[in-house]
């Protein structure tokens, strides 16, 4: 950064460095142009960088600093630099959807999300990379992507993880203030956790997806990698609103009010102790025990729980497969798909059009009773706690479909049946409820994540939680050296 | 120094090279068949898992779905 902008400012959050931006402290072309610097000196030592937009950015930050000027002023979000997962459209820019099919694709539009963005003043610096094709096919290795593998600023020989990796690894390593990702299973959840940064996956249909790569029609979510719970819930009211160019909207708006949720010591808590006992790594138990403790001390009650027994992992497997396959058919059926790098991917997604209709329909048919039960278990507990990830970050020559599953992350795909909230990552796309991923601790210098999922809609409330958690804990505010 | 080609240009002209470059290689990135069988078996368990599970015959899918 330029010296008049401090390098630790890079590590703000939305609401301080907006502050900072109207007391004058510094102009919004001042903060692009440092931040534009950072995103394309560091982006690519990290493969996040998929495209820069640094000449739109300082077209935008100036005409941020002349509304400050003139005394209009929009919201906690002007001026605010930002990245986006490159499986957002923007218009007149290459969208490659992290693919090589796909390197030389040009829309004609913006994506819904990053108009909102954009009017409430947020300032696009790039488009981040991503797992190829949001990794619908499954995936073999970290270099399934056409920017090659995601390098984790905690450690670049560890994966920054998918299929959002370069959201994850950009606002972890301070290359800009948020940054837009997306989830069909785990990929905002699980970046966030490798990363340490605090994500958001929004209930399905609260944010529009007109213009992001559809991967599973009826799956998909947009959703942010922040700095803080806090940060978390003034992108998403600024992302969510009925879309009528999005089949799946919900038709509704987000307002971030944390303030009027229940008392947390009104509060019960699901968790499995099995979870943190056992199922993690041994290196993680210490720090995820301790955000126990916290939640405690905050006053919410902890009940031990558990998810019916289900085939969570088979029924979120064969719906994403068969809607991806049908979405990709053009490009299986053409031969390009070849050009994907991972073989796995290549195969997965040619094994999708052999789908039985049965057996589409069947998993249709259980994710309804998965949505009845996940309403039963909501009602004895308010929110569900569990790990994010129950493995750190591996290394990116390790394959990802080696006997030790990452839970959530869809990556292996367990279809352990029983044990704690293991198949919490599952379950909740299945059902679409939002999740919020905190950083919570570090094992072995790389750090963990704890989830939060609640209600559909219920954002405020596992938002409340997080705020609350980060006001206890400073783990959201570590970052890694570069 | 501005650049000479626009990004939509820029783009436009990927779109037209990239295709072309990779049908080369093709034929060398199509998946192994045991690749192929790994990805088959992993439908086969799938639709195992799924078959076990019992329903009761009223049970619509979830289509459209709404959370």
């Amino acid at each position: 950064m330029p010296a008049a902008i401090p390098d630790d400012y890079c590590f703000l959050t939305i609401a301080e460095l907006n502050r900072k931006w109207r007391d004058k402290e510094f102009s919004a072309q001042e903060l692009a142009k440092a931040w534009c610097d950072r995103l394309e000196k560091f982006g690519p030592r990290y493969n996040a960088l998929a495209l820069p937009a640094r000449e739109q950015a300082i077209k935008k930050a100036k005409r941020a600093d002349d509304e400050l000027k003139r005394g209009r002023l929009h919201g906690p979000l002007q001026g605010i630099p930002f990245g986006a997962k490159d499986l957002l459209a923007t218009d007149g820019e290459p969208t490659t959807w992290g693919a090589r099919p796909f390197a030389g694709q040009v829309f004609d539009f913006d994506a819904t999300a990053l108009k909102k963005l954009e009017k409430a003043g947020a300032i696009l610096i790039g488009k981040l990379s991503m797992v190829e094709l949001a990794g619908g096919g499954g995936y073999r290795f970290p270099a399934a992507s056409l920017q090659g593998p995601g390098l984790n600023p905690w450690d670049r020989t560890r994966w920054s993880g998918g299929s959002s990796s370069g959201s994850g690894a950009a606002v972890a390593a301070g290359l800009a203030a948020f940054a837009l990702g997306s989830e069909t299973w785990g990929s905002i959840m699980n970046p966030s956790a490798y990363c340490g940064v605090t994500g958001l996956r929004p209930t399905y249909g609260l944010v529009s997806r007109h213009g992001a790569m559809a991967l599973s029609w009826t799956m998909d979510k947009i959703g942010a990698l922040c700095r803080s719970a806090e940060d978390c819930g003034i992108v998403l009211q600024a992302i969510a609103g009925s879309d009528d160019a999005d089949p799946g909207s919900a038709g509704k708006s987000f307002y971030y009010t944390p303030q009027y949720t229940r008392k947390i010591s009104d509060l019960k808590i699901g968790y499995s102790p099995v979870d943190f006992n056992e199922t993690v790594e041994s290196g993680m138990r210490a720090d995820f025990l301790a955000a126990l403790e916290v939640f405690r001390a905050m006053g919410a009650k902890l009940v031990e729980t558990k998810l019916p027994a289900m085939p969570y992992g088979a029924t979120a497997s064969t719906i994403i497969a068969a809607e991806a396959a049908s979405i990709f058919e053009p490009i299986i059926q053409d031969g390009r798909v070849n050009q994907l790098a991972d073989q796995k991917q290549i195969a997965g997604l040619k094994a999708g059009l052999e789908i039985a209709a049965k057996d589409y329909l069947k998993a249709m048919r259980i994710r309804r009773l998965v949505q009845e039960a996940m309403g039963k278990v909501f009602v004895d507990v308010d929110v569900l706690l569990s790990p994010s990830a129950f493995k750190v970050a591996p290394k990116i020559s390790e394959p990802l479909d080696n006997p030790s599953p990452v839970p959530g992350s869809g990556i292996n795909r367990p279809d352990s049946i029983g044990k704690g909230l293991r198949d919490l990552g599952a379950a909740g796309n299945l059902a679409g409820l939002p999740a919020l991923s905190l950083p919570c601790g570090f094992a072995g210098g790389m750090p963990i994540g704890l989830s939060l999922v609640s209600r559909p809609f219920n954002e405020n409330l596992i938002l409340a939680l997080g705020v609350e958690f980060q006001k206890r804990t400073d783990w959201h505010r570590r970052h890694p050296k570069l | 120094m501005k650049p000479s080609i626009s990004r939509r240009q820029l783009g436009a002209a990927l779109a037209a090279v990239l295709p072309a470059a990779a049908q080369a290689q093709q034929a060398q990135q199509a998946p192994t068949s045991g690749e192929s069988d790994k990805a088959m078996e992993q439908l086969r368990n799938n639709s195992k898992a799924l078959g076990e599970y019992k329903l009761p015959m009223s049970t619509e899918p979830a289509f459209t779905f709404k959370p």
